[in-house]
């Protein structure tokens, strides 16, 4: 499970976060909205160390990650070394650009697990293999990214994030860029992947969805989560009035 | 019409001229290598280094770094003659160049694709290796062909600090026979098949790097 | 000697070879745009042969030092009847060079503009000509400028090219001193500082008039 606390964040003069507190459970989906620049997109990046933060903490499984206590008091950044180590639970999917062109599609999904955590080259391919038939694209295992569509990206992106069996899985709007046809297969994807209990934090303007899958939404507007709950109580019942206004624009 | 023995001569330039490039080239990418690693690095102090390395290279006319290593050679008591000077030269003019270009490249893979690599946990050798090289490479073949075109062109500017190579080779045909039209004409057209075909290598290079499926990502 | 002592003894000198490049890039720069526009208009004008032609023409300039049409100029033109400065000579030989990569530049940027514009010039009757001069080339000038800056401050880094025509410029009162003086250092460094600036100044022009021309 995650624990976050007081996470803040500034860059230059501009606060993005400003003491974000938010708990996930194991097997939990929780999905992050609001307008652009709430800081939805930062605190996932933050979650898996992509952003530095100022202040706060993250802990997975009751183990603070991304910092350490300094010896002379206050806190220290863990070194690189550490910090790849502690990433490796955690998966995340971007908008796009995710897949690497010089790869193929197999080897994209191979790469972390053979070069990050050194399974062998046989186990591996097993693993590729099955995760591929997992998201539907088994018959594309040869295949280059850009012989693919974005939705067939998206769903090898999500293939090649399982494969590092993460504790959590981290999607910062994944379908955005998606053409809307191509939307559907992505997220039958992430329906398929409730039933193995994997924790997501999901940034998503697509609110269907999110009341679909998620378990708790968090609203978030300068830089705080100002409204949590589920989905029946955050997108029917809204009590906070920039939520209300924000659910207003997006019908 | 042609002077005799004027095309062997030329030939023979022509030979030098394309080796000095090629050492350059050598030289210049492995200088390169390093210094875009200066170019990313951590330190404020190093980076800046590299833009004043690259300030200066770019600014300067090649002929005048060529003559102030030309002169300050004795005075380092190298006893080497202008071929080293030369080729010294060449290395630091075209490392510069080269440099530019890989920063561009590293530049140009989308940020997604750092951070995926990041959030795979790679190490850095296995991030170089697989992610970095690769597309590095294949984003910068036409800019790098087109430093590898300049430096053949520029291994003329060498002929100044007597360097013999095609263009010295055609002046000293020139001043003893006068034949000016030819002889030019004749070095010309040894400088367009070399740069000419160092083109159309690259692109059948780029051609075959680009079947193997990458035509970039279309999201 | 320390620094301010040379520049001051030899200040003459340096200032001749910089009044020199300076005159001599400024107006063979003019002469490279003005014939890099004339090699645009052929080869928009005069067919698929005006483009075969203006496209051989910078192949071959593409792919050859610019070393041989200096010598080429200064060496030939006298025996063909021209004996011209050697000032002339080399200026005409950057003129040359440089205008083939200008038409280069300005064809990328006819490329980048609309082709709307081109057929609303047509309908409102202009002629090619006209077409040209009041729709085409403003905008393709001001499109270029950032890449037109980039050319002009090869064409002056390669002014040092005409030492070896015996042109006074800053290269070749540098190899004088150092012939004079044997303090080759001094002499080299204060050339290279020299261009340096004419370098960064030049760039910095052409970003002023960037902006300028953008914001009217």
């Amino acid at each position: 499970m995650i624990a976050i606390r007081g996470l803040r964040k500034a860059f230059g003069g501009l606060r993005v976060l400003q003491g974000v507190d938010l708990d996930i459970g194991d097997g939990e989906v929780v999905a992050l909205i609001g307008r652009s620049g709430c800081g939805k997109t930062t605190l996932l990046r933050c979650i898996n160390f992509l952003e530095e933060y100022d202040a706060g903490e993250i802990r997975l499984d009751n183990t603070p990650l991304w910092y350490r206590e300094a010896p002379g008091g206050g806190r220290q950044r863990v070194s690189e070394a550490e910090a790849r180590r502690q990433r490796q639970q955690m998966g995340i999917v971007f908008q796009q650009y995710n897949l690497f062109p010089h790869m193929t599609v197999l080897d994209n999904v191979l790469l972390g697990p053979r070069f990050s955590q050194r399974v062998s080259a046989v186990e591996a391919d097993h693993l590729g293999r099955r995760l591929l038939a997992r998201v539907g694209l088994e018959g594309k295992m040869s295949a280059y990214p850009a012989q693919l569509s974005g939705g067939q990206q998206q769903r090898v992106a999500i293939a090649r994030a399982l494969a590092m069996r993460p504790k959590v899985l981290l999607l910062d709007e994944i379908t955005s860029a998606l053409d809307p046809e191509l939307v559907g297969e992505v997220e039958d994807v992430i329906r398929s992947l409730l039933s193995e209990r994997i924790m997501m934090v999901i940034v998503t303007h697509a609110l269907r969805f999110a009341r679909e899958v998620a378990h708790r939404i968090a609203y978030l507007s300068d830089g705080a989560i100002v409204e949590l709950g589920s989905p029946a109580e955050v997108l029917d019942r809204p009590k906070d009035p920039s939520l209300k206004e924000f659910l207003r624009h997006v019908r | 019409m042609i002077p005799p023995g004027s095309l062997a001569l030329l030939a023979q330039g022509a030979a030098v001229s394309l080796l000095l490039a090629a050492a350059a080239i050598v030289g210049g990418t492995v200088l390169a290598i390093v210094l875009a690693a200066a170019a990313f690095s951590r330190i404020a102090a190093v980076r800046a280094l590299y833009r004043v390395y690259v300030y200066i290279v770019r600014g300067t006319p090649l002929l005048v770094l060529a003559l102030l290593l030309f002169y300050a050679m004795p005075a380092l008591d190298l006893r080497t003659g202008p071929y080293i000077a030369g080729t010294l030269v060449l290395i630091i003019y075209t490392g510069a160049l080269f440099a530019e270009v890989f920063r561009g490249g590293v530049l140009s893979i989308p940020r997604p694709q750092w951070e995926s690599a990041r959030s795979l946990g790679l190490p850095p050798v296995a991030m170089f290796r697989k992610i970095v090289a690769p597309l590095v490479t294949r984003y910068t073949l036409p800019p790098y062909v087109n430093v590898c075109v300049m430096t053949v062109k520029a291994s003329s500017v060498l002929s100044i600090i007597s360097v013999w190579e095609l263009t010295l080779a055609a002046r000293e045909i020139i001043e003893r026979t006068f034949a000016v039209f030819t002889i030019l004409g004749l070095a010309a057209a040894f400088y367009f098949v070399m740069c000419f075909g160092i083109d159309r290598l690259g692109r059948r290079v780029e051609r075959r790097l680009a079947l193997r499926g990458f035509a970039g990502e279309r999201a | 000697m320390s620094f301010a002592r040379w520049v001051s003894i030899y200040g003459s000198t340096y200032w001749t070879g910089l009044a020199w490049t300076a005159f001599i890039a400024l107006w063979a720069s003019f002469g490279a745009v003005v014939w890099g526009c004339v090699l645009l208009l052929i080869r928009l004008s005069a067919g698929r042969w005006g483009a075969r032609g203006v496209d051989a023409y910078v192949q071959l300039f593409r792919n050859t030092p610019v070393l041989l049409p200096i010598y080429l100029i200064y060496f030939a033109f006298p025996m063909i009847g021209l004996p011209w400065p050697a000032v002339v000579c080399g200026g005409l030989a950057l003129i040359l060079q440089n205008g083939a990569y200008i038409s280069e530049v300005l064809r990328g940027s006819v490329n980048a503009i609309d082709r709307v514009q081109f057929d609303a010039a047509r309908s409102l009757g202009l002629a090619p000509w006209g077409t040209f001069r009041k729709v085409v080339l403003p905008q393709v000038l001001v499109y270029s400028l950032p890449a037109l800056g980039n050319q002009v401050v090869l064409l002056l880094k390669d002014t040092s090219l005409l030492s070896a025509i015996s042109i006074t410029e800053l290269t070749m009162q540098a190899k004088l001193l150092t012939e004079q003086t044997g303090a080759a250092y001094e002499a080299f460094i204060v050339v290279a500082l020299l261009y340096l600036v004419l370098v960064s100044s030049t760039e910095v022009l052409f970003r002023v008039a960037h902006h300028a021309v953008r914001w009217r």
